[in-house]
C-alpha cells in the first residue's frame, strides 16, 4: 500500500508539478481529438452534455462503448491480452479527458472498470473466456449487487443469502441501489453462503444471469426524477456453482480489491476542470446572478485553487502507481476531495442560475431532444447535477468511510 | 510522470533534517528567547558550513546554484523544526534581488559565508504604500540619499544588511543598507513566533555601489521576491502544518480520557483525517509551485499565488484543531504545538495575505 508516512519521510517519491507534456503525447491528444471529431455525432455528444450523474443516455453510452471497442478503445485500463490498448498512464489519462472535453457520453463502465479487474485477478480461465469479450464490447451490461437494504456502509452485515444444491446456488434476498439494474443482463452479487462464522468470512462472489427465474427488478426515480437505481429481488435463484468468482466464502477479498479500483480509477480533476469552465461561462454571463459580483469570483477562484491542490495530487498518485504500487488509502482522500470539490462547484453553479434552474423538464435530457427548453440553456441540467452531486459523498464507500480509512491506515488510529 | 526527488535534494533533505533533530532542541530554543536571543549565530554559522546559505548563490560565486525547490526543503524543515533564524528571509533576498545585482559577485560569497545576513525591507507603516514605497532614494551632489522608513521588518534584528526597497528617480530601487551604518536608527522587539522583528528610520547618503537594482530591473526583482517569497513561507508553513497534525496524532494515542486513548473516539478521527487531507493537497500544490518556479513555466506565478492561499487556509485551520483537539496542554507556553500555531500565523501576513495572493492569483489568467 502506498502510505503517506513513509511518503514523507523517504521523500524518495515526491510530485511532479506542471512540467509540459512532452511532444509525443502532444501528437497523441491530436489523434485522440481527431478520432473524436469523426466519431461523435450530434446526438452523442448532446447525451454527454447533458449528463447529470456518473450515467448518461443509457443507449448513448451503449452506442459510444460499442464505437469505442470497435476503434480497439473499449478497455483503455486492461492489459492488451484482454483487449487493452498498452498506453501508459499518461496517455490514458489524457484519453479520458479528451472524451470528456468533446462531451462524448459516458457508458456504464460497472463491468469494465470494476468487474473486469476482478475477473483478470480472481477468475478461472472458463470465467475470462466466457464473460471479457461481453465487458469490452458493452453486449452485456453489469450491475453490482452489494449493498442492501440493512446493509449500507455495514456492507459485512448482508444478509442475501446462497445455499449449496447440488452444482447450483439458490439465492433468496434483495441488493438496492443497483444503479442501471433495468437496462443490465448481468449482475455481480456479494451473497452470505455461511452464518456461522464473523460477517466477512461467510460471503461469496456470484456472477449471476439477470434472466434467470426468480429475479425482479423494481427501479425507482431519484431525487431529480430520473430512473437510474433499482432494488433487485431474488426469491429461489438458481446460479450455476461455475459462476463462482473466487473461492466460497473469499467474497469479501474479492470485493476488497474491487473497491480499491472503484476508488482508485476515478481521476476527478478531468471534470472539476470542466466544472471550472461553467463557472467562468456563469460569472461571464449577464443574465447569472454571479454576474459582477466579487465574493461570488472570489469564491470561484478559492475552488480553482483546491483543484489544483488535487491535480497535482493525481499526479503523485499516478507517478506511484507508474512505480507499481496501489494507491491504497490515497484513494480515499481523492475520493472524498474529489466529491466534495464536486459539491462546491454545483453549489455555485445553482447559486448563479438562480430560479433559472427551476424548471424540471425530464425530456431534455434524451439526446434526441432538440426542442425548446423552458430553462436557459445554460442551467438545464443545474439543478439535477446539484441534487445528484450529493449522492457522489454516498455511493462507492461514504466521506465518513473514506475517513475511517484514513484515520486508520495512514494516521494509524 | 513522477518527479521523484532526485539525488541531491535527497541528500540535502537527510542530512538536514538529521542536523535539525539533532541540533535544533525544542527547550533550547525557548530558554534562548526567553533571554533575549532571537538567532543564534553559532547555528547560522552552521547552516553556512553545511551549505544551505550557498543554495541559492551560483557555483561561479562560490555556491551550489541550486533552485526553489530545494530552498523549499530547507523551509519545510524550518517549519517542522522552528528555526527562528532567518533562513527564507535570507534565501528570498538572495535568490531573487542580491542574486541579479550588480553586486552579485562581491556581496554572495559574503551570504554563503554566513557573515553577510540580508532580509528585504518593503513594508512601511503605512500598509496601502508597500509596492510603491514613501521611502525615496535621490542622487545629490555627496552620494544617493535614502530617506524614508521601514516597518515590520521580520527577523530584522537578525540581519546585518537590509535589502530596501525604495521609490528613485527612474522607478523602483534596491538599496543593500548595513544596519550598523550611521543613519539608520533600528527600534527591535520581539515577535511572536520568537524572532527579533525590526523598524527601522533611514536617512543617510550611500556611495552608488549601495544599490542593487534600479528601474525595470528593480521591478522585476520585487516580483521575483515576492512570488519566491510566497513559495517558501508556504512550505516553512507546511513544515508547521505537519509537524502539527503529528504531535496532535501522536498525543490523541496517548491521552486517555473516559478509559480510552483521545484517538479512540471517531468525532476526533474524522477531524484528523481532514488535517490530513488538507495538508497532503497543500503539499502537492507547494511542489508543484517550485516545480513551476524551477522550470520557468508560465504559470509560475499564479502557482506561487495558489500555493500560499493554500498553505495559509489550510495552516490555519489545522493549527486551530491541533491546538483543539489537545486540550488545555496545547495553550501553554512549554507544549511545542502552540508554537507552530504562532509561526504558522506569523507567516500568514508574511509577504502577503492570503486575500492579497488570492486578488493577484485571480487577475493572472492562465497560459
Amino acid at each position: 500500500m502506498f502510505s503517506l508516512a513513509e511518503h514523507r519521510t523517504e521523500r524518495t517519491r515526491t510530485v511532479n508539478a506542471s512540467n509540459p507534456i512532452p511532444t509525443d503525447y502532444d501528437t497523441f491528444r491530436a489523434s485522440i481529438r481527431e478520432f473524436l471529431k469523426e466519431a461523435l455525432t450530434p446526438e452523442l455528444i448532446r447525451a454527454g452534455e447533458r449528463t447529470t450523474s456518473v450515467f448518461s443516455d443509457f443507449e448513448a453510452g451503449r452506442q459510444w462503448q460499442s464505437i469505442l471497442h470497435a476503434k480497439g478503445w473499449g478497455a483503455p485500463e486492461w492489459p492488451i491480452e484482454h483487449g487493452g490498448t498498452g498506453w501508459d498512464i499518461q496517455q490514458r489519462y489524457i484519453f479520458l479527458e479528451e472524451c470528456k472535453l468533446a462531451n462524448a457520453p459516458n457508458p456504464v463502465m460497472m463491468g469494465i472498470q470494476m468487474l473486469g479487474p476482478m475477473l483478470m485477478h480472481f477468475g478461472t480461465e472458463a470465467q475470462k473466456t466466457q464473460f471479457l469479450p461481453g465487458i469490452i464490447s458493452g453486449d452485456d451490461v453489469w450491475c453490482q449487487g452489494y449493498s442492501e437494504p440493512g446493509s449500507g456502509s455495514d456492507l459485512a452485515s448482508l444478509k442475501t443469502t446462497a445455499e449449496r444444491d447440488g452444482e447450483e446456488y439458490v439465492v433468496n434476498g434483495t441488493k438496492i441501489w443497483t444503479s442501471m439494474a433495468h437496462h443490465s443482463n448481468w449482475i455481480f452479487c456479494l451473497v452470505r453462503t455461511d452464518k456461522n462464522v464473523k460477517p466477512q468470512a461467510g460471503i461469496s462472489f456470484l456472477l449471476i444471469d439477470m434472466a434467470t427465474p426468480g429475479i425482479t427488478v423494481a427501479p425507482f426515480p431519484s431525487l431529480d426524477g430520473e430512473v437510474e437505481q433499482c432494488q433487485v429481488f431474488f426469491e429461489n435463484v438458481r446460479v450455476p456453482v461455475a459462476n463462482l468468482l473466487g473461492e466460497e466464502n473469499q467474497g469479501w477479498t474479492v470485493a476488497k480489491y474491487l473497491l480499491e479500483f472503484e476508488r482508485g480509477g476515478q481521476h476527478f480533476t478531468i471534470e472539476l476542470k470542466k466544472q471550472l469552465g461553467k463557472l467562468q461561462r456563469a460569472m461571464a454571463n449577464p443574465n447569472s446572478r454571479a454576474i459582477d459580483d466579487p465574493t461570488y469570483a472570489y469564491r470561484v477562484a478559492e475552488t480553482e485553487i483546491d483543484v489544483m491542490a488535487l491535480e497535482q495530487t493525481e499526479l503523485r498518485i499516478k507517478g506511484s502507481l507508474s512505480a507499481g504500487d496501489n494507491p491504497g488509502a490515497l484513494s480515499s482522500l481523492v475520493k472524498v476531495s474529489g466529491t466534495e470539490l464536486g459539491q462546491r462547484c454545483a453549489e455555485l453553479l445553482i447559486e448563479a442560475a438562480g430560479q433559472s434552474a427551476m424548471p424540471w423538464q425530464s425530456d431534455v435530457l434524451a439526446p434526441d431532444y432538440t426542442g425548446d427548453t423552458a430553462a436557459p440553456a445554460e442551467c438545464v441540467t443545474t439543478m439535477a447535477e446539484y441534487i445528484n452531486s450529493r449522492a457522489t459523498t454516498i455511493y462507492g464507500g461514504t466521506a465518513e468511510i473514506q475517513r475511517g480509512i484514513i484515520a486508520k491506515h495512514v494516521l494509524g488510529l | 510522470m513522477s518527479a521523484h526527488m532526485t539525488e541531491d535534494q535527497t541528500l540535502l533533505q537527510d542530512a538536514a533534517e538529521r542536523y535539525l533533530r539533532d541540533s535544533y532542541d525544542f527547550n533550547q530554543r525557548r530558554e534562548r528567547i526567553a533571554g533575549g536571543v532571537y538567532s543564534d549565530p553559532g547555528q547560522w554559522q552552521a547552516f553556512a558550513e553545511m551549505g544551505w546559505l550557498a543554495l541559492p548563490v551560483p557555483e561561479e560565486f562560490g555556491g551550489l546554484g541550486m533552485g526553489t525547490r530545494e530552498m523549499a526543503i530547507l523551509a519545510e524543515l524550518c517549519g517542522q523544526f522552528l528555526v527562528t533564524e532567518p533562513l527564507i528571509d535570507a534565501l528570498a533576498a538572495t535568490h531573487a534581488i542580491i542574486g541579479v545585482s550588480q553586486q552579485q559577485e562581491s556581496v554572495l560569497p559574503r551570504v554563503a559565508e554566513g557573515e553577510l545576513i540580508p532580509v528585504a525591507a518593503i513594508d512601511e507603516a503605512d500598509a496601502t504604500s508597500r509596492l510603491s514605497p514613501g521611502t525615496t532614494l535621490t542622487q545629490t551632489d555627496a552620494g544617493w540619499h535614502l530617506s524614508g522608513a521601514k516597518h515590520w521588518i521580520s527577523a530584522g534584528a537578525s540581519a546585518t544588511h537590509l535589502a530596501v526597497l525604495a521609490q528613485g528617480a527612474e522607478g523602483l530601487a534596491w538599496v543593500l543598507v548595513p544596519t550598523a551604518a550611521d543613519g539608520v536608527e533600528c527600534d527591535t522587539f520581539p515577535t511572536h513566533d520568537g524572532r527579533g522583528g525590526m523598524n527601522c528610520r533611514l536617512d543617510l547618503v550611500l556611495e552608488a555601489d549601495h544599490i542593487l537594482l534600479q528601474g525595470q530591473p528593480a521591478s522585476d526583482a520585487l516580483e521575483a521576491y515576492r512570488a519566491l517569497a510566497m513559495t517558501l513561507s508556504s512550505a516553512e508553513t507546511l513544515g508547521a502544518t505537519q509537524a502539527a497534525l503529528d504531535t496532535t496524532v501522536d498525543y490523541t494515542k496517548q491521552r486517555v480520557q473516559f478509559g480510552q486513548p483521545l484517538a479512540s473516539f471517531q468525532a476526533l478521527q474524522h477531524r484528523m483525517s481532514n488535517m490530513l487531507i488538507q495538508t497532503e493537497l497543500t503539499r502537492s500544490l507547494i511542489y508543484a509551485a517550485c516545480n513551476a518556479a524551477d522550470s520557468g513555466h508560465d504559470n509560475a506565478a499564479r502557482f506561487a499565488r495558489a500555493a500560499k492561499v493554500k498553505a495559509t487556509t489550510v495552516g490555519r485551520k489545522v493549527s486551530q484543531e491541533a491546538i483543539q483537539l489537545h486540550g488545555g496542554i496545547a495553550t501553554t507556553d512549554e507544549y511545542i504545538v502552540g508554537h507552530f500555531f504562532k509561526r504558522i500565523t506569523a507567516l500568514e501576513s508574511w509577504v502577503c495575505s492570503k486575500g492579497e495572493a488570492l486578488k493577484e492569483f485571480m487577475a493572472l489568467s492562465p497560459s
